[in-house]
């Protein structure tokens, strides 16, 4: 059974069908990639799996466990945490408290070690992801790069069997973008399940194993990074058609 | 024996020079407390005295307002529902059922909780401005109603209560009072102290965070409307509070008063003089508000005595005086006079410490 699976999904805004139909599985220790151009329904898609949208018709399962229509807190307590596109800092709050927030959802309670507390953890998930000298910055004082890590120590803070990661790469420069592709890496390494989506292809090609490619919220292909760069439609997706 | 007690005293002696002494703030608070504190002694005009009692409901009040707007985010502009219904069913309960007023009031306080908690339900479907507006249309629509059920409610006076109603039932008239400003200080600091610890727990945490970004709050595996009906009904809680004492203090519960559009706004000046988010802005806001009003009025009306024109329409044009004169406040100090201070004095302690790290 896969730990993750998404079966028909489809979304329509009004006259345009945002998510169509699709469907894909992830497995336990997998690190998938979501790829499409501009509009093609990616964030939509994340957006129905969390919970911030209502599905019109199709299944999300978690862990054999129908999640399609449940509140988006319920599931990240069920183990399935997010970030954003566009970074959402709490602003008022220094850098610790915003992961101390994540570390006091029931689930991350409930899986404290004895003796640790909430700080502790925030404090350890903000080393995790480099961020331990700005703890006591609020996060509206932080640089955009950052924020985007703080997204991912929030997220991690949550204890996620599968993590889905919104544009991590977004707006970030050379060195970051290194320094990201190392963390995501470590965490594969130490057994975290994730889905990325992501515009920038060169950083997300030599991360994952498998990829999708949404194009008008329909899935185009799927396969491994090198099936997919040589398939007919999705370079037609990308360059245009050949004249 | 007397050797232990000298330790302890010495103890508390140095933590209370520690925590209180050398931050500026909190002695600046402690002063506050202690003009307090001292102000019956000096057998003050009766009528200053009922203004500055009234001045710790309001405070009361404010303060609650401002767990749940500076923090949770939540901006309420009906806050007079739950002083108006504190208000009423505490005189209500004491009235016609003879109830004493431990009792009438914490039973009170914990119905204004409960209706909170009702109201939150449907309510915070509706978010922001919106549910702003929601918030102001409740206690109009129950002013409305207990105008026009006379009995019970007794209309336009509201439910009359007798001096044995009072919060300190005594036959003289000064001592009472003294006792009831001093018994209305005692609950503001209890509630004040509640409400900031609240405001600045791991609670107090999570309510900022609902207020930043909802959804990134319910990204973190957060029960937004479970926190959210929580600040409704700890600030719902000493709102009810405040309309019991006032109830009880003034001996009635106009419903124009308790339910009406001014009370519902005396706390958002109060908090926004003071300093939103802070618990500690409002309570000075309070004081501010309240001085300014009588300052006006006294001005007007005693100082302009040779001018009928104004002294006459004194209670009316204060208004326009006192909101001129907060409105400079605010945009002086957009983020509420007690925060700049505390920064000021903050500002002043770091400078005195480089200059003394400089001498050595």
């Amino acid at each position: 059974m896969p730990l993750f699976e998404v079966e028909n999904l489809t979304k329509r805004f009004g006259g345009l069908t945002a998510v169509n139909n699709v469907s894909f599985h992830v497995d336990e220790g997998d690190i998938i990639g979501l790829i499409g151009p501009n509009g093609a329904g990616k964030t939509t898609l994340f957006n129905l799996i969390t919970g911030f949208l209502k599905p019109d018709s199709g299944t999300v399962r978690f862990k054999g466990e129908d999640i399609t229509r449940l509140e988006p807190h319920k599931i990240v307590n069920k183990g399935l945490a997010r970030t954003f596109q566009v970074v959402k800092p709490f602003r008022h709050l220094p850098a610790i408290a915003n992961v101390i927030v994540a570390c006091l959802s029931p689930r991350a309670s409930k899986k404290l070690e004895w003796l640790k507390s909430p700080e502790r953890k925030a404090l350890d998930m903000l080393e995790l992801v480099g961020l331990s000298e700005m703890m006591f910055e609020p996060a509206e004082n932080l640089a955009h790069g950052d924020l985007k890590r703080l997204e991912m120590a929030r997220a991690l803070a949550t204890e996620p069997d599968l993590l889905l990661l919104d544009e991590p790469f977004s707006g970030l420069n050379p060195i970051e973008t290194d320094f990201l592709t190392k963390s995501i890496q470590r965490l594969h390494l130490d057994g975290y399940t994730m889905v990325i989506v992501e515009h920038k292809l060169h950083a997300l090609m030599k991360l994952v194993k498998k990829v999708i490619v949404l194009h008008y919220g329909e899935k185009i292909a799927e396969g491994s990074p090198k099936e997919v760069s040589h398939n007919k439609k999705v370079i037609e997706v990308y360059m245009g058609r050949v004249a | 024996m007397i050797k232990m007690v000298g330790a302890l005293l010495r103890r508390i002696y140095s933590s209370f020079a520690t925590n209180i002494l050398d931050v500026p703030p909190r002695l600046l608070a402690f002063l506050l407390l202690m003009v307090l504190l001292f102000l019956p002694v000096a057998r003050l005009d009766l009528y200053i005295l009922r203004i500055v009692t009234i001045a710790l409901i309001f405070a009361i009040f404010a303060a609650s307002w401002d767990l749940l707007v500076g923090r949770a985010g939540q901006v309420s502009l009906g806050h007079a529902l739950f002083f108006g219904i504190g208000a009423y069913l505490s005189a209500y309960l004491s009235r016609f059922h003879g109830l004493p007023l431990w009792a009438t009031i914490p039973l009170s306080m914990l119905f204004c909780a409960l209706v909170a908690v009702l109201l939150g339900f449907p309510c915070l479907r509706v978010k922001g401005p919106y549910l702003t507006l929601v918030t102001m249309a409740f206690p109009l629509i129950l002013a409305v109603g207990f105008f026009a059920l006379d009995p019970p409610f007794g209309g336009e006076g509201g439910i009359a209560l007798t001096r044995a109603q009072r919060l300190f039932p005594m036959e003289a008239l000064y001592p009472q009072r003294v006792a009831e400003y001093y018994l209305i200080l005692f609950l503001l600091l209890v509630s004040a102290i509640i409400l900031y610890k609240i405001a600045n727990s791991k609670t107090g945490i999570v309510l900022v965070s609902i207020l930043d970004d909802e959804s990134a709050s319910k990204a973190c595996g957060i029960n937004v409307t479970k926190y959210k009906l929580l600040a409704w009904a700890i600030s719902a809680f000493f709102a009810g509070l405040a309309g019991c004492l006032y109830a009880h203090y003034i001996q009635a519960t106009p419903p124009t008063t308790v339910l009406g559009l001014t009370t519902s706004f005396y706390p958002v000046i109060m908090t926004i003089l003071g300093g939103i988010g802070t618990i500690y802005g409002p309570i000075v806001g309070a004081f501010i508000l309240w001085s300014l009003m009588e300052f006006t009025l006294w001005v007007l009306t005693d100082f302009f005595q040779f001018i009928p024109f104004i002294a006459n329409a004194g209670d009316e044009l204060r208004i326009i005086v006192y909101i001129g004169i907060i409105i400079v406040f605010i945009i002086k100090w957009p983020k509420g006079i007690s925060k700049f201070v505390v920064e000021k004095l903050d500002e002043l302690t770091e400078k005195r410490e480089l200059d003394e790290r400089k001498k050595k």
